[in-house]
């Protein structure tokens, strides 16, 4: 399957890093380049770019939630007119910065980042294969990336502005240009999510193939890597929940233009569009944590040096939440109108595929339990990751309860639950994994002091603001309202908001921090050599960053993932390419 | 570590800074970081159900921190040290996995009991109300004298019929509206949602309820029977457009008396209304009207 990669860059070998004498291939290189790991790169870039816009919609939002109707400074008189008016920004403005911080964030930031870049990157390196197995159609899907986040962004500056109902855009507010006055925003928006769709499904294919296909000799299903087996299940879950939304988001659209009535009220069904949304949606959730979940089970044992608790255990757990997955979406709906036995129902298929994750967390424990721990960053942010999972993972048990879903619907409770979740889980675990990977992308280590600085502000930063979201949301704040000094009831509750606030801004620059250590280290940091952390999957047997095709030759595997501490070996890993030596007790499982 | 202390020291000072700005303290002054004060009979129940959780949660959150945090100190990297080769327990699997479903089970049973209790069938002497949520507004309807809500269809909701009664349906005859939602306290009251145009929600975070009104749609099942008198606000809390965060109405829980008299005002004034309506509708005045309107 590799060669047709060599034929794009003919003077890529092995062992050659990317240096200068590529420019003549620049384009080749760097922008259509069909190597899984430049492709890889690419996601991992451009996610930051959107990192950042959405990370300042999120400094918008908190802005306005802290000092209502107060001109915002130094850019507020930049802003669109439809956003702001003479700095201040208005509600159907503010209403645009959440439905935009959340769809740049879930579609352009995270799935990106964790799915494109991550499993670009790793997933050959890790099976031992020389790419993936359509390398054309990957660059593709990376392209189809971009152009689905040129389109959601520039939508801020089309008249009438943005999508403006939130990012899971209820009909029929979002399927009426009368009621959402945004048509021409919304359109672009159904069209964003279904070429970004269209990406996914083709990512998705090609990771199920790969992974299914090209592993190297010896390297059976039982002893991949669990980040593999994360995104593995996930791309299934990509295949089978991506397609909905984009259905769903053409019947949005042709409802919108076209005077079709899908999900009207009347000669449709609104809760039509909630029941799709959320079959995608639900699924999606696990899409963006699973991945993390798989790298930070790869973390874990490396700096606990222990094989990780329970491979197993931890493979058939993520079996289920992806089956469990696809029949837990009407907890999304208990009070949306839907059958009252029906919310029943998923209640209980919610609590159940609460089981998985707990046995993941116990196996996490059972990892670092005797173990010989070493805090770098990016165990201090898998070590993290796990306890923020396990708050966001116990909040979503009072969500999951029907009754007290009637109290905490749609507050900031919720808030507090998806940030915990997608931020503490899915970002700390993308975190952990960009300073864990970062020296075999680029040959180079991040800064270990700038990195810790980053994880202390991040990790407090982060538990002040959305900690007290919990107390918000308990006070009955609502989610999505611009302004919460109009109700009586939320007056007293405004300084709590101004500290979230001033919280959330320490947390944006403590991003900056990390940015600024990424870019830093890539001409300053220490060399990294082949293998920095001593660990023993593939990717570490070949040069930092790896050549083309990935390996010399074919890799043959004897070994599973983990075998760390190995009793009767000198030194204290085996890695997958190496027979054990005479004398090593290997437990056999 | 110093920074660490340095940056915790930074932030009480700002939370301290935070408080200070309070120039907006309102209605509540206590227990601001739990819920506010719970005023009806079943969202007392969600409470102790929420409170259940909570300690549940919080018992596991503890326990599995502490132990976590113990393992990491304890089995932190020192000179010699070495770790413990395993590939895990098959027993412990069993253990957690089966303490978690156990625990669950028991929780959905909790649950699911307490949610259809919550949604029995309403009392028969329920004071009725149909609540109808629009771009951004509510407007209420009570029964009138003969004590039934007209029938709605909801095809016909328009400027003129803003309740999208049935016409040849005499109870809706004498229902008056009203711009707040009045209440007696004590007594159960049964709630019909309705919407005009997008899906909005009726969430009292002091009655722990939520129901969303959809568009097309009556929702009949939502009662509940208040404990306390006092002023509360209803809100929208589904994202319905750009005044969604605007759209509310006042809520007074009065007592029995008070609510008699104000209904009685209420039926008096519609009944005076409905008479001068008659009046404009005679053939006398409409042929008037044309002529004045003919009239150059």
């Amino acid at each position: 399957m590799s060669t047709s990669v060599t034929t794009f860059v003919p003077e890529s070998h092995a062992d050659t890093h990317h240096d200068h004498h590529h420019k003549q291939n620049f384009f080749f290189t760097y922008i259509w380049s069909v190597d899984h790991k430049m492709i890889g790169l690419q996601y991992l870039w451009t996610s930051f770019a959107f990192l950042l816009i959405g990370g300042l919609l999120a400094m918008g939002i908190r802005y306005q939630l802290a000092y209502p109707g107060v001109e915002v400074p130094l850019i507020g008189r930049l802003l669109p007119s439809t956003i702001a008016t003479d700095g201040v920004i208005l509600p159907g403005g503010y209403n645009m910065f959440f439905t935009m911080h959340a769809t740049v964030m879930v579609f352009l930031v995270v799935m990106p980042l964790l799915i494109g870049g991550f499993g670009n990157y790793l997933i050959p390196l890790k099976i031992g294969a020389g790419d993936m197995a359509f390398p054309t159609l990957n660059a593709m899907s990376y392209w189809l990336y971009v152009v689905s986040g040129i389109i959601i962004v520039v939508s801020f500056f089309v008249p009438g502005g943005a999508a403006a109902g939130g990012w899971t855009a209820y009909a029929p507010l979002s399927s009426t240009a009368a009621y959402n006055q945004t048509q021409l925003g919304q359109t672009l928006w159904c069209l964003g999510l279904f070429i970004n769709g269209l990406s996914s499904i083709a990512g998705a294919t090609n990771y199920i193939t790969t992974i299914i296909n090209m592993r190297a000799p010896g390297m059976t299903m039982f002893r991949l890597p669990l980040s593999v087996w994360a995104l593995f299940i996930t791309a299934w879950l990509l295949l089978l929940a991506v397609p909905v939304l984009s259905a769903a988001a053409a019947m949005l659209c042709a409802d919108l233009n076209l005077g079709t009535t899908f999900f009207a009220a009347q000669g449709g069904q609104p809760l039509l569009w909630q029941h799709l949304f959320w079959f995608f949606g639900h699924p999606e959730v696990y899409i963006m944590i699973l991945p993390a979940m798989g790298l930070v089970s790869e973390i874990l044992p490396v700096f606990a040096r222990k094989p990780i608790f329970g491979y197993k255990a931890m493979v058939w757990a993520m079996v289920a939440i992806g089956f469990l997955g696809f029949i837990v979406w009407g907890h999304h709906m208990f009070v949306s109108g839907m059958n009252l036995t029906l919310a029943a129902a998923f209640s209980v298929s919610t609590m159940v595929i609460a089981v998985p994750s707990a046995i993941k967390t116990f196996n996490w424990m059972g990892t670092v339990w005797r173990g010989s721990i070493e805090f770098t960053t990016p165990m201090l942010f898998a070590l993290a990751f796990v306890s923020m999972f396990v708050i966001g993972g116990l909040s979503g048990i009072f969500m999951a309860s029907t009754p007290v879903d009637l109290f905490v619907h749609n507050s900031y409770f919720i808030v507090a639950h998806i940030h915990y979740v997608l931020f503490g889980g899915s970002l700390f675990g993308a975190f952990a994994a960009i300073y864990f990977w970062y020296p075999k992308m680029f040959g180079r280590m991040m800064s270990e002091t700038l990195g810790k600085i980053h994880f202390f502000a991040t990790f407090i930063f982060f538990n002040l603001t959305f900690f007290p979201m919990h107390n918000l949301g308990l006070g009955g704040m609502m989610r999505r309202i611009a302004d919460p000094t109009v109700y009586d009831h939320l007056r007293a509750l405004q300084p709590m908001n101004v500290f979230v606030s001033w919280a959330a801004f320490g947390m944006g620059l403590s991003t900056l921090i990390f940015l600024w250590n990424f870019i830093w280290s890539l001409r300053h940091g220490k060399p990294a050599g082949k293998n920095p952390w001593h660990s023993t999957t593939l990717e570490w047997t070949v040069p930092s960053p790896p050549g083309h095709g990935n390996f010399d030759h074919t890799p043959t595997v004897y070994n599973g993932p983990y075998e760390y501490s190995v009793p009767g070996m000198d030194k204290d890993y085996l890695p997958q390419d190496e027979k054990a030596p005479e004398g090593a007790r290997l437990e056999v499982h | 570590m110093n920074k660490t202390l340095t940056k915790i020291l930074w932030l009480s000072l700002l939370f301290v800074a935070a408080c200070a700005t309070d120039s907006l303290a309102g209605v509540r002054d206590s227990n601001l970081y739990w819920a506010p004060e719970c005023v009806t009979v079943g969202g007392k129940r969600v409470d102790t159900l929420l409170n259940f959780i909570f300690y549940l949660t919080g018992a596991v959150f503890l326990l599995t921190q502490v132990v976590y945090i113990y393992y990491l100190v304890k089995y932190r990297k020192r000179p010699g040290s070495k770790a413990y080769y395993s590939h895990g327990n098959n027993k412990l699997e069993l253990i957690w996995t089966a303490i978690p479903t156990a625990i669950f089970i028991g929780l959905v049973i909790y649950s699911n009991r307490l949610w259809s209790e919550l949604h029995s069938e309403p009392p028969a002497d329920s004071v009725k109300v149909d609540i109808v949520g629009y771009q951004f507004g509510w407007d209420m309807r009570y029964p009138g004298a003969d004590g039934k809500l007209g029938k709605v269809d909801t095809k016909l909701y328009s400027m003129e019929n803003k309740f999208a009664l049935v016409p040849d349906d005499a109870a809706g005859a004498d229902d008056f509206s009203s711009t707040e939602l009045v209440i007696p306290v004590g007594k159960p009251v049964h709630i019909y949602l309705h919407s005009r145009d997008v899906i909005h929600s009726f969430y009292v975070p002091e009655f722990r309820l939520y129901q969303a009104a959809v568009p097309g749609r009556t929702i009949a099942w939502v009662w509940f029977q208040t404990t306390k008198t006092g002023n509360f606000q209803l809100a929208c809390s589904q994202i319905c457009g750009s005044g969604h965060y605007n759209m509310k109405a006042p809520i007074r829980v009065v007592t029995q008396e008070e609510f008699d008299k104000w209904q009685a005002g209420k039926n008096a004034a519609k009944a005076a209304e409905s008479q001068s309506a008659a009046a404009t509708a005679s053939p006398v005045l409409v042929v008037q009207r044309n002529k004045a309107e003919e009239t150059p």
